[in-house]
């Protein structure tokens, strides 16, 4: 993803979710003696314990994206792999084309049912933009950076951590905004393979023909969403430096 | 300072054949001189410069670098003695001009506040005030600005030697002219060994103490711009610098030494009399009249006083311009056609009259070196 595109699609996203959050704001306060205050009235405890299991899978799932995606991303990324690397990401993007659900379904397979599964799937789903961006970001950074680094006497390891990451990084937080939706979205799913989160409410809303359970299902996870990717996008602008940050001119 | 010895390149092309980049280069760069690489696109100029800090592996052949054979150095340890600056200037975007003018001290491990004082006092030396630039970025300077902090940062940590790859190549012309006069200002006070690499004839002649012509990865000539331009070896080597290369020597040489020296000059008290002997004596058409202090103040023309009686207050006219006696040729010669004269009055910075010049006179300097070159043959032909 070039930067500039990136920077478009920021803008709007930011947008969306400013709008999003003030309809959802105006309603929730509007509905505070109404339709929503007993939606939180019925199911407020549900709510909470579900949202903290939701928020574990988010995190431990993304935590373990990152900590393995980057590393592949950096590895593919070096001279002497350039020429396996493609193949390796044509393999990373037909895992992709395989729906989130069947990817938890196979999971249940070998690791059965519960957290360890549902972790595996997200983490399955979210690793490949996280790798792709990593890749991408590092091959971006211009050649003539890297030809004057090492001209000046640093080391690869020098030129990875001082040169082609921060100039990556803006590129890699991309990555990870948009695992990090995908993963937000896909969580709810866990709770068919016995994962828990707030999925549960959902499900079971559906099933029961339940409105209320389900928008207390619902409205938590597109809070959950919004807020995430605004987190996100807060961090982008501030811990890239200013220098190679597209967002702060 | 640096050496070069039978130092080849062969790059092996995919197709299973093979190219010789450069083909036994042997050179030598003295302490404190530039030395341009110059010649077309291809001709092996870049690859030898990058073979110098180890950037491209050689094929066979040695180097030299302070003495020092390069195949005993770690090359990351080699290149932070060596100063690097390449056309894309390569200032790292995600730090401070602070920090990346500290890059090569902080790999070396100076002391940090030593290593960011030294920045500042570099930013001043290319006149850059300190405390507007050291916490900016660089995409928050103009090209030129960019330029002068790639120069300093190779600077930083005061290596001996220079290696710099089209520096100013992607500059435009005006600011270009600029930093080459500035760099060239600096090098009189630091007196780095500095290989240049361009394929600019007149950069080349501008900035040089030695010119290296390749063609297709054979080192054709080295020898000082004005010898060059006066004796090229070949055909390629005359043709590459082209019809007007001899044009191209006016900017080498200076108006003081060219000019006549013997100040022939006239006072405004002085009669015409007095002129016309002075002028007969001499053998010039035309006379300076000089200020009470000495400065130039105007002319009379042998023509035109002929016939007259008087003082020279009465006679003489105005001076159309003059030259300082630190110009180029090139624009002595610019200014007689633009005022439609053959000679002009010459002064030093302060307006004192110093000499005047002809164009008799400098197409005499530019064909003197052409007769020192016909001589041998002339000896030849006479002994046979």
């Amino acid at each position: 993803m070039n930067k500039l595109a990136a920077m478009k699609q920021d803008r709007f996203r930011s947008r969306a979710a400013f709008v999003f959050g003030i309809i959802l704001g105006a309603g929730l306060i509007l509905g505070e003696q109404g339709y929503v205050g007993d939606i939180w009235r019925n199911y407020s405890e549900d709510i909470i314990y579900l949202t903290g299991q939701h928020l574990r899978l988010v995190f431990v799932s993304c935590a373990l994206a990152i900590v393995v995606g980057v590393p592949i991303g950096i590895l593919l990324s070096r001279s002497w792999m350039l020429k396996y690397s493609e193949a390796f990401l044509q393999a990373f993007n037909i895992g992709t084309t395989i729906p989130t659900l069947a990817i938890l379904a196979l999971s249940i397979t070998f690791l059965g049912i519960g957290f360890v599964p549902a972790i595996f799937g997200l983490w399955a789903a979210t690793l490949l933009p996280i790798v792709r961006n990593v890749f991408q970001g590092l091959l971006d950074v211009p050649d003539y950076l890297k030809e004057s680094a090492t001209g000046m006497g640093m080391t690869p390891g020098h030129i990875l951590r001082s040169v082609e990451l921060p100039n990556a990084m803006f590129v890699i937080f991309a990555g990870v905004r948009t695992a990090v939706a995908v993963n937000v979205g896909t969580v709810p799913l866990a709770f068919l393979i016995g994962g828990g989160g707030l999925g549960e409410l959902i499900f079971t809303g559906i099933d029961l023909n339940e409105m209320q359970m389900l928008l207390a299902g619902v409205i938590p996870v597109a809070l959950l969403s919004i807020s995430a990717d605004w987190l996100l996008a807060t961090a982008q602008y501030w811990l890239i430096p200013r220098g190679v940050n597209p967002l702060r001119t | 300072m640096i050496k070069l010895e039978k130092l080849s390149k062969v790059f092996d092309t995919p197709g299973g054949g093979s190219v010789i980049a450069a083909d036994q280069v042997s050179m030598e760069v003295p302490e404190g001189e530039i030395c341009v690489l110059l010649g077309p696109s291809g001709c092996g100029k870049t690859t030898t410069l990058k073979m110098i800090n180890g950037l491209i592996p050689k094929t066979s052949g040695k180097i030299w670098v302070a003495g020092q054979d390069t195949d005993k150095q770690d090359p990351v340890q080699l290149r932070r003695n060596i100063g690097y600056v390449i056309q894309q200037i390569g200032l790292f975007p995600n730090m401070t001009i602070e920090d990346n003018i500290c890059v090569v001290p902080d790999l070396l491990g100076w002391d940090p506040k030593k290593a960011r004082t030294r920045a500042g006092e570099l930013l001043e030396m290319v006149n850059l005030d300190p405390n507007i630039f050291l916490k900016r970025f660089p995409k928050e300077l103009s090209g030129g600005q960019q330029q002068r902090v790639g120069v300093i940062r190779a600077l930083a940590a005061d290596p001996p030697v220079l290696l710099m790859d089209e520096p100013f190549g992607a500059i435009d012309p005006i600011n270009r002219a600029v930093i080459q006069d500035e760099f060239l200002k600096m090098q009189k006070e630091i007196r780095k060994t500095i290989a240049f690499v361009s394929h600019d004839i007149d950069e080349a002649i501008k900035m040089a103490d030695k010119i290296a012509i390749f063609k297709d990865g054979i080192l054709e000539q080295y020898d000082s711009p004005d010898d060059l331009l006066a004796r090229p070896a070949n055909d390629f080597i005359s043709s590459f610098l082209g019809q007007d290369r001899t044009l191209k020597r006016l900017s080498l040489l200076k108006v003081h030494e060219v000019m006549h020296g013997d100040q022939v000059q006239v006072s405004a008290q002085d009669n015409l009399d007095k002129a016309r002997s002075l002028m007969r004596d001499a053998g010039h058409k035309n006379i300076v009249m000089v200020g009470p202090r000495g400065r130039a103040r105007g002319f009379l023309h042998l023509n035109d006083i002929a016939d007259s009686s008087g003082r020279v207050e009465e006679n003489y006219q105005g001076l159309p311009a003059t030259l300082n006696i630190n110009d180029d040729l090139r624009t002595a010669v610019s200014k007689m056609f633009r005022y439609d004269t053959t000679w002009l009055a010459c002064v030093d910075d302060d307006g004192f009259f110093k000499g005047s010049i002809t164009q008799r006179a400098i197409s005499h300097a530019l064909g003197a070196t052409y007769r020192d070159q016909s001589q041998p043959q002339e000896r030849a032909l006479d002994t046979l």
